[in-house]
């Protein structure tokens, strides 16, 4: 019997110490502090251990590691559960952050300096996917991504096509396409997600900012709203290839490097990925005009890192110090020219020529928010609007989005 | 005696308790938080049966449960055929058979996310242009961006997978038949096709009855050829009930929802397993 209970004690000790051994508690005593920085991005990594490198020359009382898991969205929530957040956390803006933030687990920025710095459309951004029962600034924008068209630029040249400023001139850019024969836009609709970018381009623009919200409280449905959106995705699939739903999203990449297809509408980390498959090719980008007032057409645009600190660190100060050092410009310009991002922090541009064609929405903040950020997670609008895109039957469609959301909000 | 319990215990106890904490609990916790509001963290209340009522009003979970069933009725169907027949060849007396065996056995050891990326690539360019060639027009076009085709492409995969393993159970069921029964067969004059339907299908039932329920049960819970090939796309055409699981729980944030989901699921998969075996086991020779 002995034997028996000295064996389950061994293997309880064993599992509580690997147990133990996930948390951990940043003292070192004599002054020196080792702040955790949580990032959810695994292609940041080698640009982060750099700005560490050289935060931690300036700061040497200051250590700072860093920690990228994969799942990253899944570990922050259980890490949360077990009330062991990161002292610093780099998140997406994206639901997940607004649930964070509402938790209240967030340090308050509301009287920070640097506020005053970022633009204000993230900010309020940002704002938006909290809610506003709660007050207050609860992280930091910091790097941002944008809804394009991507174009290529040698194709569009012997088209003769101009960037087009509203949607007759970009449907009329694509007969002039279709007309030379030319596949006017290389669709990848076999992957359901890639029918987002779609969606929120032509959305962005065409139905208002507050949607979400008053569709939450039951004032609005997307059978009111989204008509002319959905009659203008139906529009745009007039103009794909072949096999619209045939092709996935790295297919099409490596298709459209190769002089398939005139545009590519994409966000911007489709652009690096199709640079891979042919580093010659020259493109170009827009934002998708889906108004026909050209003044109307803001380029659709998220933030895509967000700084913050957590709220009951004992290490407050120190980790402020790092997310001062972060938004300082220079920092924010080495962070963008290695993620070939955008930067929330004002006066601080990409100046990558890819980007020509949208650097004037970032320096006159003509900037507005992806629409499908605010929907309910659980309805899954990619896969129902991908349906719609193959059914094409508008009226059906636009019900069961209704139905979905509806649904998932009152569960 | 004692000593040999003692030894018993010893090697069940690890097991036991492993299993019970990382297998048992949890799947407790599952049906626990089924019966809240639980969001995966935070706080949470009892709100009693209204998960499970939801459940049977979501329509996105009705169609998951016929996408799954058909897919996995057709594939148990075809997985059982196929390996029956690969294990009688592989049975025969032909050249090469060791080699032959291991070829076969191949598909099981790759994981199944590969081999669904190297279908995907055959679906979405291969299968085309040899439809275009051929001038046949539903092949012209990747099946697995078709609502009404896609299952297809996941059943192709998912029975080339694992017919492997099937085939190795029948193998086992087959080498359990003596010979002599056969050299009577011979005797008495009785044909390979008779002599398939009264001695060799008879006894190896109870393999017959394990490669059914094992392949049916592996099916219903699909999920990695699904995420490899699909996604559940197109529109939510091949969306399986563990990947709306998944997708519902983890992404979207409805833990207690789809747990609910998810013991619906798991007591309608025990009742047609029990069913199965009720029914199987009866017509095995005892």
């Amino acid at each position: 019997m002995k034997k028996i209970t000295k064996g389950l004690v061994a293997l309880g000790l064993g599992t509580s110490l690997l147990l133990a051994g996930c948390g951990s508690n940043g003292d070192s005593g004599d002054g020196e502090v080792t702040l955790e920085l949580f990032s959810n991005k695994s292609e940041s990594i080698d640009t982060y251990n750099g700005l560490i490198e050289e935060f931690e020359k300036h700061n040497p009382n200051i250590t700072i590691e860093l920690e990228a898991p994969p799942e990253a969205e899944t570990v922050i929530k259980t890490r949360l559960t077990k009330d062991d957040l990161p002292d610093i956390m780099s998140l997406g803006g994206n639901a997940t952050y607004g649930e964070l933030a509402r938790a209240g687990v967030f340090h308050d920025f509301s009287d920070s300096e640097i506020i005053g710095e970022v633009q204000s459309s993230y900010v309020d951004m940002l704002g938006q996917l909290v809610g506003s029962e709660e007050e207050g600034t609860y992280g930091i924008p910091y790097a941002t991504n944008a809804n394009t068209v991507i174009f290529n630029k040698q194709k569009a040249e012997e088209l003769g096509i101009e960037i087009p400023k509203t949607w007759d001139e970009f449907i009329a850019a694509l007969e002039t396409a279709k007309d030379a024969g030319e596949t006017p836009i290389y669709f990848t609709l076999q992957e359901a997600w890639t029918a987002m970018p779609i969606w929120n381009g032509v959305a962005g623009n065409l139905v208002s900012d507050d949607f979400a919200e008053r569709k939450n409280a039951g004032e609005t449905t997307l059978t009111e709203e989204y008509d002319v959106v959905a009659d203008r995705m139906l529009e745009l699939l007039d103009y794909g290839h072949a096999d619209n739903f045939g092709i996935g999203y790295s297919d099409g990449n490596s298709a459209f490097a190769n002089g398939e297809g005139v545009f590519y509408i994409q966000g911007n980390w489709a652009i690096p990925e199709i640079a891979k498959a042919n580093p010659d090719i020259e493109l170009g980008t827009f934002a998708l005009p889906s108004n026909n007032e050209a003044e109307e057409n803001d380029l659709v645009s998220g933030v895509d890192v967000v700084l913050t600190v957590n709220e009951d660190t004992d290490h407050k100060e120190e980790a402020l110090k790092f997310i001062e050092f972060m938004a300082s410009q220079e920092t924010a310009q080495q962070y963008i020219e290695e993620q070939k991002a955008f930067s929330a922090i004002q006066e601080v541009f990409q100046e990558d020529p890819v980007f020509d064609g949208i650097k004037v929405n970032f320096e006159e903040d003509r900037l507005t928010s992806f629409p499908d950020h605010y929907y309910p997670a659980g309805m899954g609008a990619e896969n129902l609007v991908q349906d719609f895109l193959i059914n094409q039957d508008k009226e059906a469609a636009l019900e069961t989005l209704d139905a979905e959301w509806d649904k998932v909000i009152n569960r | 005696m004692v000593k040999k319990k003692y030894t018993y215990l010893l090697m069940v106890i690890p097991a036991f308790v492993i299993f019970f904490t990382f297998h048992t609990y949890p799947a407790l916790q599952g049906i626990f938080y089924s019966f809240t509001d639980y969001k995966g963290y935070g706080n949470w209340d009892f709100v009693g049966f209204k998960n499970y009522l939801n459940v049977f009003q979501d329509d996105r979970a009705l169609s998951a449960y016929g996408f799954t069933f058909q897919f996995a009725i057709t594939a148990t169907i075809l997985v059982n055929i196929i390996s029956l027949l690969v294990a009688l060849g592989l049975n025969a007396n032909i050249k090469f058979r060791k080699t032959l065996r291991a070829t076969y056995f191949l598909p099981f050891i790759l994981s199944v996310l590969i081999v669904g990326y190297i279908f995907k690539f055959m679906f979405t360019h291969l299968l085309p242009d040899f439809g275009k060639a051929l001038g046949i027009e539903f092949l012209s076009s990747n099946i697995l961006g078709n609502p009404d085709l896609a299952w297809i492409g996941i059943v192709l995969l998912a029975v080339w997978q694992s017919a492997a393993f099937n085939t190795l159970l029948y193998l086992a069921g087959l080498s359990t038949i003596e010979n002599e029964l056969y050299e009577a067969a011979d005797i008495d004059g009785a044909g390979s096709w008779k002599k398939f339907w009264k001695i060799t299908f008879p006894l190896i039932a109870p393999f017959f009855t394990i490669n059914m329920v094992v392949a049916m049960k592996n099916f219903l819970m699909a999920f990695d050829q699904i995420v490899a090939l699909t996604g559940g796309g197109p529109g939510q055409a091949t969306e399986s009930i563990s990947l709306l699981i998944y997708r519902g729980g983890f992404e979207g944030g409805e833990f207690a929802y789809q747990s609910a989901n998810a013991v619906v699921y798991f007591i309608v998969i025990v009742v047609i397993s029990l069913i199965q075996l009720r029914v199987l086991e009866r017509r095995e020779v005892k």
